[in-house]
């Protein structure tokens, strides 16, 4: 069945000019707010045709390609299908997949925390089958579909995506997308950005193959010269319109900067060659800076070029930072100005003014004064300078352009007595009108005496600075003065190969340390084993087993609950409530009366249901609202049974109280309940949990559904604690309530222990298995060692936080090795 | 209609201060009981639970999920160790005073130690931390003896100033301070800027992690603290003392208007938050609702704000 899917179809669409379009648009619009992101677009995309679409940042594409995917809900206009309307309330990205349309984001829509195989699931879950063996199908999936595009590349499917490379995680990326058997319509959004040369002829190649088998494709890039090559038409966007549709053949690159709004603004050199006779602001005299030392000087604009990651935005920080590295010496004061505004940059809270001013604030003693009157005349002279509009001060930031919001920015840094200001990537979804003024800005401040140092993508960029350093492999490789300058001159720089290779991050200790941390859970158990055997050799016979294992059962179960919680990048506070609430439940209404015991058990799963379901569409902190819930759980089980009492109904002793081969039953139970945790957390639905646990965008994107897999997620955790409220009852034959609440810390502990970490869904059912073993074993170890047992809370807590503090240890290693 | 829903946005206070007065008319209506004596003993109540909630106001709102799990057993801690060091005089309570500041920047430090340093989420930092303090209790638990007060102490915990409760003074003082230092001072911009985005407040100059580390020893000397003062109220001290403290310094901050994400907080609406929630306890009191039933309403309570309000950041940032 993949075979034939994977084959390319034998019947190639002959081009005919009147046929119906695949998917036609008309007069489609997207407003948010007062901003028109699209306006009054009409587009056609045939089978068999390669469109290119070009435009600017902010011009619209991505707007437009998520209306076309279903993310996004256009405000205005209809689509059309091979001529059918489609009903735009009703087109999710789900419906959008069903139909054949597929997309490869430029952002890279992949779960870093899932295999290659797992990822092509996510995508394509039409092929998953009920069998446990169901992964092999999307591991030859992944295999076949990557080799079919990328012949050669060798991308291993088992790895996971957190671990490729940024190429490879780009094609995978592609390879998901274009692996749907139905696909009418590709969207390749930017994919070639991380590609080398051969890989993106590969692509275009492939690209040409789909169009033989009538397939359209719709190809995004700024990469103007690849454009032209693949597409049949290329569309230009500007201001969120369509302004040029034309045959690619006989389209030159200039004609598509023209259509885009033109460089003009943009390429205007406000060449000036001087030698600048400031004060010497930066020294760079290390080995890694070149031969000389480089001196940067008051009144200069400094570029820093080269490949994306080859140590620019490293010296911006080393210059930002408190204490400078020895090899660089800095005088004067630095403030820095990013491009990433929704991450680095805006405060999104606050007005325009409060974002500005925050700059003067954040340098002041704490028990300072603030006052509106002394901040707002300092905002507004700076918003003047700016050419930003003063009637927007008390603004909120948001409402701002992305210019505007890049200017509030800069005002921030223009205090009087800052010495250098850095600029990260300022201009980064900038419309090319607002980068002109911006141009003519760095300009002014450079003038003022200010030394200007400018990180940026954009290699045209640097014909604005006086100087360029061009870095590669963390080296500075080249430097560039005045008319040298050009683009050619920075890519031709960008490709030189630094005086030593930089060193390779040392790959095998990485792996030791990450082999370590997953083995601790299983060394420490035989560790505690051990030592308890050699003090007491009955430890080990199957008596001293079944007496010691059996508590364990109970916090096997709530760590596994709390585990599938922490897949999700979430933590469960109140699963010990929870199991004392079960437990008393089971023993005393579930005795009395089987049928309003069952009733309250279900209400019990429904309530973790909705508390997934709150979690999710609230967006609130699920510490918060599950440490609402256990007072909940609490207050229940106080109120249906005020002291410890109760009984065990008689069905229920015999569900946990069975022997196999003559094991020691809780053995057999511990076992159990690993492997089905396992089992679920290998199934397809399982994958997608995880999933979720590294980010929800991508995967609704995907058309899973956030809100249906948070509630999934807490009804399973209420399974697992469920299981173990019951074996409490079942072995005890009472209830108290209050003794669920230490398994809450205990379950945390238990999963930090069994190797998962706290965010980004990586979780280890075995490792957690064996970590709950551990501490139920180190309960009865103090016991028998003779320690009060007042003092095993601090032995738990210490104990959690000496293996978190482990963890951090070696994932800082592995990030700086 | 626009304008005064902005207002609402902005003054989220006005909520919880809706919320007292409707509970009060109900109360005045329902019970002849409900006195002007019963408000004085919600006033005494509030101010007990408001320094924590301070404490806690604080550590939510430097964002990213933190929270201060370790209040209650400070909160406990401090009070046994104020009647293991209580002598009775006034001198012997200097060094009381002493002791109990002493843990409480102890306890701080070591959360701003693991929280900063050693880069534990702050919710499982503390959740640690408290389980190791709740440890130290239950050893001095077996030591303590009689507690003879000291005159100072019992008058900061139970003495009047004319007919105004000490311990109300203490409290409005502290709300003033920490009304001047969100809205007033350097510091709380800096602590908004923080809560926002670590990032961002980095790059514009706020020393971050010195922010971050204050919250966490301001909340835990305002539990201990509280402790101190709870111990005199009380008379002694005891196991479950600060029990209530953690879902209830959690319920005034988010039902006075603080955002949970936080990056923003308003000292007067915790104010009014800690009112709220202490009426809401008194009321399911005087109904003689069962201690089960009223740790129900108020995680209900609790989730049900929540989930009105919604924790997502002013606006979506996309």
């Amino acid at each position: 069945m993949l075979d034939a899917m994977l084959e390319p179809a034998p019947t190639a669409v002959p081009l005919d000019a009147n046929r119906e379009a695949l998917l036609r648009l008309q007069s489609i619009g997207k407003s948010y707010g007062s901003t028109r992101a699209n306006h009054d677009i009409n587009l056609e995309i045939h089978a068999g045709e390669v469109l290119g679409l070009v435009g600017a940042n902010g011009a619209g594409k991505s707007t437009l390609m998520r209306i076309l995917c279903g993310v996004t809900m256009p405000s205005d206009g209809t689509m059309r299908l091979a001529g059918e309307p489609l009903d735009l309330a009703a087109f999710s990205p789900a419906e959008a997949r069903r139909r054949g349309i597929r997309i490869a984001w430029q952002e890279l829509s992949l779960s870093p925390n899932l295999s290659v195989a797992e990822n092509f699931y996510v995508e394509q879950p039409q092929f998953a089958r009920l069998n446990p063996l169901w992964l092999r199908d999307y591991h030859r999936l992944a295999k076949e579909a990557l080799e079919r595009i990328f012949p050669g590349a060798r991308v291993p499917t088992s790895q996971l995506v957190g671990e490729l490379s940024i190429a490879e995680r780009q094609m995978v990326e592609i390879a998901r997308a274009a692996s749907d058997p139905q696909l009418k319509l590709l969207i390749l959004d930017e994919p070639t950005s991380s590609l080398g040369a051969e890989r993106s002829r590969q692509l275009r190649s492939f690209v040409r193959n789909l169009t033989a088998r009538g397939i359209g494709v719709i190809f995004i890039s700024h990469k103007l010269s690849e454009v032209i090559d693949i597409s049949d038409r290329v569309v230009a966007m500007r201001n969120g319109q369509v302004v040029w549709v034309r045959q690619a053949e006989g389209t030159s690159i200039a004609d598509l900067v023209d259509a885009m709004g033109g460089a003009g603004a943009a390429q205007e050199r406000l060449a000036r060659e001087h030698v600048s006779d400031g004060e010497v602001r930066v020294r760079l005299s290390g080995d890694r800076f070149g031969p000389e030392p480089i001196e940067l000087k008051s009144g200069e604009i400094i570029g820093i070029a080269g490949l994306e990651g080859s140590g620019q935005r490293d010296l911006l920080a080393a210059l930002f930072s408190r204490k400078p590295p020895a090899d660089i010496m800095r005088n004067g004061r630095t403030r820095y100005v990013s491009g990433d505004r929704g991450y680095e940059g805006v405060f999104p809270l606050w007005s325009v003014l409060d974002n500005i001013s925050i700059g003067r604030i954040a340098r002041r003693s704490p028990l300072s004064l603030v006052r509106d009157g002394q901040e707002r005349p300092v905002a507004r002279e700076r918003a003047r300078r700016l050419a930003l509009d003063e009637q927007r001060l008390d603004s909120n930031i948001l409402d701002l352009s992305g210019g505007n919001q890049q200017k509030a920015l800069v005002a921030r840094a223009l205090d009087e007595d800052a010495d250098i200001i850095l600029l990260d990537d300022p201009t980064r979804g900038v419309d090319i009108a607002a980068k002109g003024d911006f141009y003519r800005l760095v300009r002014e401040i450079a003038n003022a005496g200010k030394l200007v140092i400018w990180h940026s993508t954009e290699d045209l960029e640097f014909l604005q600075c006086d100087r360029v350093l061009v870095f590669a492999g963390g080296e500075i490789v080249a430097e560039l003065t005045g008319s040298d300058i050009s683009e050619e001159a920075i890519v031709a720089a960008s490709f030189l190969q630094p005086k030593k290779p930089p060193e390779a991050p040392s790959e095998g200790r990485t792996r030791v340390i990450a082999t370590a941390l997953r083995a601790i859970p299983f060394v420490s158990l035989l560790a505690v084993f051990a030592i308890m055997t050699s003090i007491n050799p009955l430890v080990a016979s199957t008596f001293g087993l079944e007496l010691l294992l059996a508590p364990a059962v109970t916090l096997v179960l709530i760590a596994l609950a709390q585990m599938f919680v922490v897949g999700g990048s979430e933590i469960d506070l109140g699963v010990g409530g929870f199991t004392g609430f079960i437990n008393v439940v089971s023993a005393t209404i579930l005795v009395a009366s089987p049928l309003l015991g069952i009733g309250a058990l279900v209400a019990g799963l429904l309530g973790y249901a909705l508390i997934g379901f709150i979690i999710q569409a609230r967006a609130i902190p699920a510490i918060v609202v599950t440490l609402g819930a256990s007072f909940i759980w609490m207050g229940m089980g106080q109120t249906i049974q005020s002291s410890p009492g109760g009984s065990a109904p008689s069905w229920l002793a015999p569900l946990f109280n069975w022997s196999l081969w003559g094991l020691p039953t809780p053995l057999i139970l511990i076992a159990l309940a690993g492997m089905v945790a396992v089992c679920l957390d290998r199934s397809p639905t399982g994958t997608i949990l995880r999933a979720f646990g590294s980010g929800t965008r991508a995967l609704e994107r995907a058309g899973w559904s956030p809100i249906r897999y948070a509630m999934l997620r807490y009804v399973i955790a209420a399974a697992f604690a469920m299981v173990a409220g019951l074996y409490v009852t079942a072995t005890n034959h009472a209830s108290d309530i209050n003794a669920g609440a230490s398994f809450t810390l205990l379950s945390i502990a238990a999963v930090v222990i069994g190797g998962c970490q706290l965010l980004g869904g990586f979780i280890a059912p075995l490792g957690v298995v064996a970590g709950a073993v551990t501490l139920a074993l180190i309960g009865a170890l103090l016991a028998s060692l003779g320690v009060n047992t007042d003092y095993n809370a601090a032995v738990q807590g210490s104990l959690l936080i000496a293996i978190l503090a482990l963890q951090a240890l070696a994932l800082r290693r592995r990030k700086n090795g | 209609m626009a304008e005064s829903l902005a207002f609402l946005r902005r003054h989220r206070w006005v909520w919880p201060l809706i919320g007292i007065l409707i509970l009060w008319a109900a109360l005045t209506v329902l019970t002849s009981r409900f006195s002007l004596y019963s408000l004085s003993g919600i006033a005494i109540s509030s101010s007990f639970l408001l320094l924590p909630a301070f404490g806690q106001m604080l550590v939510i709102t430097t964002g990213r999920g933190n929270i201060d799990l370790s209040i209650p057993s400070t909160v406990t801690l401090a009070a046994y160790v104020s009647v293991m060091t209580s002598d009775g005089t006034n001198a012997g309570f200097a060094l009381t005073l002493a002791a109990v500041l002493a843990i409480g920047l102890g306890v701080g430090i070591f959360n701003a130690f693991l929280v900063l340093v050693v880069r534990i989420p702050a919710m499982i930092a503390t959740l640690a931390s408290g389980y190791i303090l709740a440890t130290g209790v239950m050893i001095v638990n077996a030591r303590i003896g009689m507690f003879s007060r000291a005159p100072l102490h019992g008058w900061l915990s139970t003495g009047r100033v004319g007919s105004l409760p000490v311990m109300l003074i203490i409290a409005v003082l502290v709300a003033i301070a920490a009304g001047f230092l969100l809205s007033r001072s350097a510091y709380g911009r800096q602590l908004f800027a923080v809560g926002q985005s670590q990032e961002a407040a980095r790059l514009a100059g706020v020393r971050v992690k010195r922010i971050i580390a204050s919250t966490f020893v301001c909340s835990a000397l305002l539990s201990s603290v509280t402790g101190l003062l709870l111990s005199g109220y009380a008379g002694g001290a005891f196991l479950e003392m600060g029990t209530p403290y953690l879902l209830q310094s959690v319920g005034a901050v988010v039902l006075g208007g603080t955002l949970i994400a936080g990056g923003s907080a308003t000292a007067f609406g915790t104010l009014l938050g800690a009112m709220l929630l202490v009426m809401i306890v008194t009321t399911m009191q005087i109904a003689g609702l069962p201690p089960g039933t009223q740790d129900i309403l108020q995680g209900v309570v609790i989730i049900g704000v929540l989930s009105l309000a919604g924790a997502r950041m002013g606006r979506s940032s996309s």
